[in-house]
């Protein structure tokens, strides 16, 4: 008898179709997401707040409530939902470019306060919706339309590692990097979700993902070429792995 | 001997599910989306699918949305 291996999560709004470009990873990453809400049994007690880019378009494919935030103050309108109705999951889902550039400061302090919420931070290293612009993640030396002989030290300076900065925070429970490039890597980026969400569920603190995702169109790539680059250049730089995690056991 | 199932109205044509199978059990199909990309097709003539699901983890818009094992 046939066994199903896979199915649709039941998280998603039922014939939701992507509006994101041919390839992009966004699309596994709100997948995986979903598995995960419905894992949990979280799907009937989830608040969202959405981000500006390429990003906010997950409140039309996931069946939580959601509020739209101004640019980058995500986890500030999150702190409001959190402190209002603890006993809910809440989560943000944003870009590079909102998390980590014009809501740095609201990211941070949120981070510092240790509030329990899960923060999801997709790093394409670039402005996706605006049409590829430099942004806060942007590697040295690529190319883009307000960096076109690419990133340079001297004029633009180094990009931000996010999951590092994060971890650094006293307030945090739980900040990982992972990547969407291979299917075993897919598999533990859902795990790495999944854990987040239980160690918010459980009130220890800030949990913080930040996923490594393509951008086919922006970086002129087709998406076998742009899955070879997250391999070959974004993960020399932006290093996969966990980068803390109070629950695990002390070593030392 | 495995199935898959392919959602036609969601396949943006991006291919990466073709490098994904272990089997190499989807092509590219004859049948155009309305941008006139050619979509895939699922061709398992000697039932050498094995219900792994590569293909649906990869698939970035849902569009294989069923998988069957045995």
């Amino acid at each position: 008898m046939a066994v199903q291996t896979f199915k649709l999560p039941k998280s998603l709004k039922e014939g939701a179709k992507f509006s994101f470009c041919p390839g992009c990873d966004h699309g596994v990453a709100v997948r995986i997401l979903a598995e995960v809400l419905d894992e949990l049994g979280l799907t009937e007690n989830t608040i969202t707040a959405t981000s500006i880019g390429c990003s906010v378009t997950i409140y039309d494919f996931i069946n939580v409530d959601a509020i739209e935030a101004p640019h980058g103050r995500a986890l500030a309108e999150a702190t409001g939902i959190k402190r209002a109705r603890p006993d809910k999951c809440v989560f943000t889902y944003q870009g590079d470019g909102d998390f980590a550039s014009i809501g740095i400061g609201e990211s941070l302090h949120c981070a510092l306060r240790g509030e329990n919420i899960t923060a999801i931070c997709i790093n394409n290293t670039t402005y996706g919706m605006t049409g590829g612009q430099l942004g806060p993640t942007t590697l040295l030396g690529q190319k883009t339309t307000t960096s076109p002989t690419g990133r340079n030290v001297e004029y633009y300076g180094y990009p931000i590692k996010i999951a590092e900065h994060i971890a650094l925070c006293d307030g945090t429970a739980y900040s990982a990097r992972v990547s969407l490039d291979t299917v075993a890597n897919i598999k533990k980026a859902k795990q790495a979700i999944k854990k987040a969400f239980e160690i918010q569920m459980k009130g220890l603190g800030f949990t913080f993902i930040e996923i490594l995702s393509t951008c086919p169109t922006n970086w002129k790539m087709t998406p076998e070429q742009a899955h070879d680059r997250v391999r070959n250049q974004m993960m020399e730089v932006f290093k996969p792995g966990v980068y803390k995690d109070i629950t695990a056991e002390k070593t030392v | 001997m495995g199935k898959i199932v392919i959602d036609e109205s969601r396949c943006k044509a991006c291919y990466l599910c073709i490098d994904e199978c272990p089997k190499k059990l989807i092509k590219k199909s004859e049948k155009t989306n309305k941008l006139g990309d050619h979509l895939v097709e699922f061709c398992d003539p000697n039932n050498e699918c094995l219900g792994c699901a590569m293909c649906a983890t990869r698939c970035p818009d849902l569009a294989i949305c069923e998988v069957y094992k045995g």
